[in-house]
């Protein structure tokens, strides 16, 4: 057997072992580890997006969603964190951005924000929550409204409604007319966020000014005062007109019923568009617009999803960290994204006119920059922007439970409202 | 060789006393530091600062737990009394010599292989007014029927026993078949020479004779009760609003959702109590049996 002289063998391991790295050393390609509760449908499909364009400027995309909730990818973040890796950038929201950046060290976009010129182009209220302690630590990616009502063309034809119901009394009698044609009024699902996205719909159609006190400041009296006993009446007439097997389902079980005319009315967040585009429903199958307000101005509830940026030793996630910053405060970024979630950009500069954004969209974003003119912003509770999670959990509790018990009055339930929320103070 | 008798002495340690040493590190460690937690201020992460009991006056104050308490009290009853009456019948059936035995046998143990997030899953179609079984009437002619039990607060509890009862009966069945089997059977001659009938056969010396089994299925049954999750999630997700809640829910609920690290490990701790209700008074039984046997022999 021919034996190779033992030298030659060693020099080429010793070159074998080199080679990678002084490959690695000349270029670092900027990386970015992201993880995020968007796995499938159309916020699969924008962070997908997302991902190419970024691995299209240069850089090494790397994404791990968490399907679930969006506590179940704070979970995972919580573990990384603990385990001292967190990823270079995760999905955060709301509150949670000012308690999760005490845990562990964040990165200070002030430079990059300044050199983008973005604060001045970003409504207050994603400011406030973007810049907790007086930094830029995180980035808004995209908004919704929350109160938006959506009504299946079908049902409204059978009913003869042309155009959608301006106060809760012509959405109540909208209703009573479906219920009397056969149609299931109201096409929401079951589960605990739904119940309480219900409920605060209804407190920002009745007062903006009550909700802002009720739920976001926690106010005692407001909690206790009319608006708030209203809106728990309202939310009972909610209840009575939902499917009765729509406990524990997701709205999505319900479309291709809503589509047909069986279901009339959804009240949902504008992400509903996305999620009708993705099933394949055509914007000539429903009508949409903003969900009723009984003093006839708007108002706008807010969610918004930002990106937090968590500090990372290696050069390379520092790259990737800057680049993706950018990517998210460029002026194309709200067309790219928002036009395949249904959410609206972001920045108040974007041109809405662009053919990619439906009627729909174009209604949302301009009802933001009036309700942020005349100060009817409000932060939405079901969608933990508006409290931490402790909170919100024990509020939405409480509300789950009173849409799925008949028998528990309003006063009943706004009693143990005020009393869950003393409780976890 | 003396090498290889040590060797061959000191193996078994080696293989036995890692793995114990470190399931003991993991059951014992890790619930010290949960009894621990749930005695500080922990929130998001673990706060060392002492609480005392404040955490347990308001897991017992919220109506989680106490819902989740009584749910967990009728479920663990009627899940224990049903899956061991089901089990016990299709036991007594299996034993009357039938000719596809071992058939019977796998077809009804079948449902344990399942798991309990698939059970969950079927089941709740099933019990689901509008897809399962109340359509399925409906459709077949009978338009008053009504089974919307997985939609009423009150009795959605009860259909968590029933998938729960489907699942674990053929686990019981095979138990007391090994029991019903294992009756001596000189005593069994005995009695059906003094002209016992197959009831009192039954009443007066099989099942006598078998108590040691009835006791272990029992406290196996319980702590299957005590632990489940993933059916309750599966087939109501915590049920319409919060009414088929159970512990288990509740402590993952605040501990990982909520960020209530110490007001979870203080429903832990409350859970861990009454699994220790269940099984130490079936360890003491054992050793008083024990005893009695050593007294008697």
């Amino acid at each position: 057997m021919p034996t190779m002289p033992r030298r030659a063998v060693l020099a080429g391991t010793a070159a074998l072992l080199a080679g990678p790295r002084a490959l690695h050393a000349q270029a670092i390609k900027p990386k970015v580890t992201v993880i995020s509760q968007w796995s499938s449908g159309s916020d699969g499909a924008a962070i997908t997006a997302l991902g190419k364009r970024f691995e299209s400027e240069g850089g090494i995309w790397e994404h791990n969603p968490v399907p679930g909730f969006t506590t179940d990818m704070m979970n995972k973040l919580r573990a990384q964190i603990i385990a001292g890796d967190p990823p270079a950038a995760s999905q955060l929201k709301g509150p949670e951005i000012a308690v999760w950046s005490k845990i562990a060290p964040v990165v200070d976009l002030d430079p990059l924000v300044q050199a983008a010129g973005y604060e001045a182009v970003v409504p207050a209220e994603l400011v406030s929550l973007s810049k907790p302690y007086g930094h830029w630590i995180a980035l808004p990616i995209q908004a919704y409204r929350i109160n938006t009502l959506f009504v299946s063309r079908k049902a409204a034809d059978r009913v003869g409604m042309t155009k959608l119901p301006a106060t809760w009394t012509e959405f109540n009698a909208v209703a009573e007319k479906m219920k009397a044609a056969g149609i299931i009024p109201l096409a929401n699902g079951g589960l605990k966020w739904d119940d309480g996205m219900k409920w605060e719909i209804a407190l920002c159609g009745i007062s903006p000014d009550a909700y802002r006190k009720a739920i976001m400041q926690l106010d005692d009296a407001a909690l206790k005062g009319p608006e708030s006993l209203e809106a728990f009446r309202q939310l009972r007439k909610f209840a009575d007109w939902s499917d009765p097997g729509a406990a524990g389902q997701h709205y999505s079980t319900f479309l291709p019923r809503y589509m047909k005319g069986e279901l009339g009315m959804l009240l949902m967040g504008g992400w509903a568009q996305g999620v009708f585009k993705h099933a394949g429903f055509q914007l000539s199958d429903y009508m949409v617009g903003p969900a009723p307000q009984d003093d006839g101005k708007i108002a706008f509830d807010l969610n918004s999803d930002e990106f937090i940026f968590w500090q990372k030793k290696e050069k390379q996630f520092q790259e990737g960290q800057a680049l993706l910053a950018k990517i998210v405060m460029a002026k194309d970024f709200g067309p790219m994204y928002c036009q395949i979630t249904g959410a609206i950009p972001v920045r108040t500069d974007t041109n809405m006119a662009d053919p990619g954004f439906s009627d729909g969209q174009r209604e949302a974003a301009g009802a933001m920059t009036e309700a942020k003119a005349s100060n009817r912003i409000v932060l939405s509770l079901a969608h933990n922007m508006a409290q931490p999670n402790q909170i919100t959990a024990a509020m939405l509790d409480v509300l789950t439970e009173y849409v799925h018990n008949s028998s528990t009055s309003p006063e009943e339930g706004q009693k143990r409202l005020a009393m869950a929320v003393d409780n976890v103070r | 060789m003396t090498g290889r008798e040590r060797w061959s002495r000191i193996l078994p340690h080696l293989v036995i006393w890692p793995p114990i040493l470190v399931s003991c590190a993991y059951a014992l460690v890790f619930s010290a530091w949960t009894i621990w937690v749930s005695f500080t201020r922990s929130t998001l992460l673990p706060d060392y600062r002492w609480s005392g009991f404040r955490n347990y006056t308001s897991m017992l104050a919220t109506r989680n737990w106490q819902i989740a308490s009584t749910n967990l009290l009728i479920y663990g009853t009627c899940f224990v009394v049903l899956t061991m009456v089901m089990g016990l019948l299709l036991a007594v059936l299996i034993d009357q010599c039938v000719r596809a035995e071992n058939l019977f046998r796998a077809v009804f143990l079948y449902p344990m292989a399942v798991s309990f997030v698939v059970t969950g899953t079927v089941w709740g179609w099933l019990l689901n007014p509008s897809i399962g079984i109340q359509k399925l009437v409906h459709d077949l002619g009978w338009a008053g029927f009504r089974f919307d039990w997985v939609i009423d607060r009150n009795k959605a509890i009860y259909c968590v026993v029933i998938a729960g009862v489907w699942q674990a009966s053929g686990f019981a069945m095979a138990l007391f078949l090994a029991g019903l089997r294992s009756v001596e059977a000189d005593l069994l001659k005995a009695a059906q020479i003094d002209g016992a009938g197959a009831w009192r056969l039954y009443r007066r010396v099989v099942f006598p004779s078998m108590g040691p089994i009835f006791i272990a299925v029992m406290v196996m049954l319980l702590q299957f009760a005590i632990k489940t999750y993933d059916l309750v999630v599966a087939l109501t997700g915590g049920g319409p609003g919060l009414a088929t809640t159970v512990p288990t829910i509740v402590v993952y609920d605040f501990m990982f959702q909520r960020g209530e690290l110490g007001r979870g490990s203080a429903a832990a701790v409350m859970l861990l109590a009454s699994l220790a209700v269940v099984l130490v008074p079936y360890a003491l039984y054992r050793r008083w049996r024990a005893r009695r046997e050593a007294a008697h022999a």
